[in-house]
């Protein structure tokens, strides 16, 4: 089988880079010799002149003072690396990981402040809403936490209505009247543990027969303020929301308004009326 | 009479470069080793044993020496970050070193959105010496392979510059340029046929 061109060629180079001269390789090949010995000879002429390509020397020895500077540095960095114990090192991997989650989640958290009941982050919001409400340290804490997500439910209620989503609207409804109702639960449960400054025993008539039991408190009347400020700012959004509503959704958001001024009022009524008898 | 000269004048050459000697492998295998551990005296010796040859391959295909320079010192600080990941089985350490010069190169012209096209100096003070005449004379030499090298094409120059200039065997050059050896003995003849009429005309 004839060897081509190309192959006899670079056996030749090879021959000569191992100090054969041309002469003895284009013996081997003498039907190619004609063709090969131009094509050799151009090859070592280009070697000859290219191998003159050399840096300067300057910039050289520059360099390498530059590389050794380099090589120092790294070979310190991976000295001080050894002397740190294998279980510091993963310590200190574990505690990056665990970090990089946390921020991630808290991320999430962050980002989810302004979500919508119609949003995909809105479930983490309420998910924080509650960590935060049993990390409250105590139940007066945790009435007035109730009273600032009922506040948020209520932001949530009023953008809705900016959108005509009547649906949302009633389910908000429901959430904050629930917050309003555990907020005298919790008032009540805050007296009866004797956790509030007031821890008189309670007398029979009251509309809760527990919170009625005992007299007005600092953390009552306290309470009682803050739901009287909530009431006000709610109702008035509500009521500027109505005002900007479109006519199909004004049914829904005057509902809203009754049933908030109910629940506020009944809230407002039992803390008062349990602390002062 | 011109062979058994030219024989002559490159066989002290040959006998550094060229010669693929076992012994010599397994030396330069030891050297990576402690290279890849973080032995800065073993990568300065890679460093001395290749930086040259870089410089070479990195100045045929750029054909300017400030940029040559400026992209060898690349190579080294790249392949400096890079040898604890270097491994034997995937590359020998040459071709692993020259396709990161030629990865590189790449990047400069791409950067430069410039076509490849070897840029030649007006002046080139490439060579230093105390014989001016001699020095001038090796200017015209490099000038001339520069001119020659920059008729060739891109893959041409690649084979060429890789394989007579940095002195890497076919399947080193193979490796570099992710080609078959049959490709690449295919460019290094057209581009030698090309070179021919160029370097060979005035002879």
């Amino acid at each position: 089988m004839t060897r081509k061109i190309e192959d006899i060629l670079d056996n030749c180079l090879e021959r000569i880079f191992k100090s054969e001269s041309i002469e003895d390789c284009l013996k081997t090949y003498p039907k190619q010799a004609p063709e090969l010995e131009p094509l050799l000879k151009t090859s070592l002429v280009f070697m000859q002149r290219s191998s003159t390509i050399r840096p300067d020397p300057r910039f050289k020895a520059r360099f390498h003072s530059q590389l050794q500077a380099m090589l120092y540095a790294k070979q310190e960095k991976a000295e001080k690396r050894a002397k740190i114990p294998i279980w510091h090192r993963k310590w200190a991997l574990a505690m990056t990981a665990i970090l990089g989650f946390l921020l991630i989640g808290v991320g999430t958290v962050a980002a989810s402040a302004y979500a919508l009941p119609d949003e995909s982050l809105y479930p983490v919001k309420l998910a924080g809403e509650q960590v935060r409400m049993t990390l409250a340290f105590s139940d007066i804490d945790k009435a007035k936490l109730h009273i600032q997500f009922a506040e948020h439910r209520l932001g949530e209620m009023v953008e809705m209505a900016r959108q005509g989503k009547s649906d949302e609207i009633f389910v908000l409804t429901e959430q904050i009247a629930n917050h309003l109702d555990k907020v005298y639960v919790m008032e009540e449960t805050a007296v009866v543990r004797g956790k509030g400054p007031q821890t008189l025993p309670a007398p029979a008539l009251a509309p809760s027969s527990e919170a009625g039991a005992y007299s007005k408190g600092r953390d009552a009347e306290e309470l009682e303020a803050v739901l009287g400020q909530s009431r006000a700012k709610s109702l008035e959004a509500l009521r500027n929301a109505l005002d900007k509503a479109p006519e199909e959704l004004k049914p829904v958001l005057q509902q809203a308004i009754e049933n908030m001024e109910e629940d506020y009022g009944r809230a407002i009524f039992i803390i008062e009326s349990g602390s002062s008898q | 009479m011109v062979a058994f000269a030219l024989t002559i004048n490159f066989s002290p050459l040959l006998s550094f470069s060229y010669i693929i000697d076992i012994s010599l492998m397994s030396i330069e295998r030891d050297v990576v080793s402690r290279a890849i551990k973080g032995d800065g005296e073993a990568f300065a010796q890679l460093y001395e044993e290749h930086f040259d040859r870089i410089y070479r391959y990195v100045y045929l295909k750029v054909g300017n020496q400030a940029e040559a320079e400026d992209l060898t010192q690349e190579v080294f600080v790249k392949a400096l970050e890079a040898i604890g990941s270097y491994k034997w089985r995937d590359l020998p350490f040459a071709s692993w070193l020259f396709r990161i010069a030629h990865n590189q190169v790449v990047d400069y012209f791409r950067k430069q959105g410039k076509v490849e096209k070897v840029a030649l100096e007006d002046d080139i003070t490439l060579v230093s010496g105390s014989n001016p005449a001699l020095m001038a004379e090796r200017e015209l030499e490099i000038e001339e392979v520069i001119n020659s090298v920059k008729k060739l094409s891109p893959a041409q120059r690649d084979v060429i510059s890789l394989r007579f200039g940095a002195g890497l065997s076919v399947a080193e050059v193979a490796k570099v340029l992710e080609k078959s050896m049959g490709t690449v003995k295919a460019l290094q003849y057209n581009g030698v046929a090309a070179l021919k009429k160029m370097l060979l005309a005035d002879k």
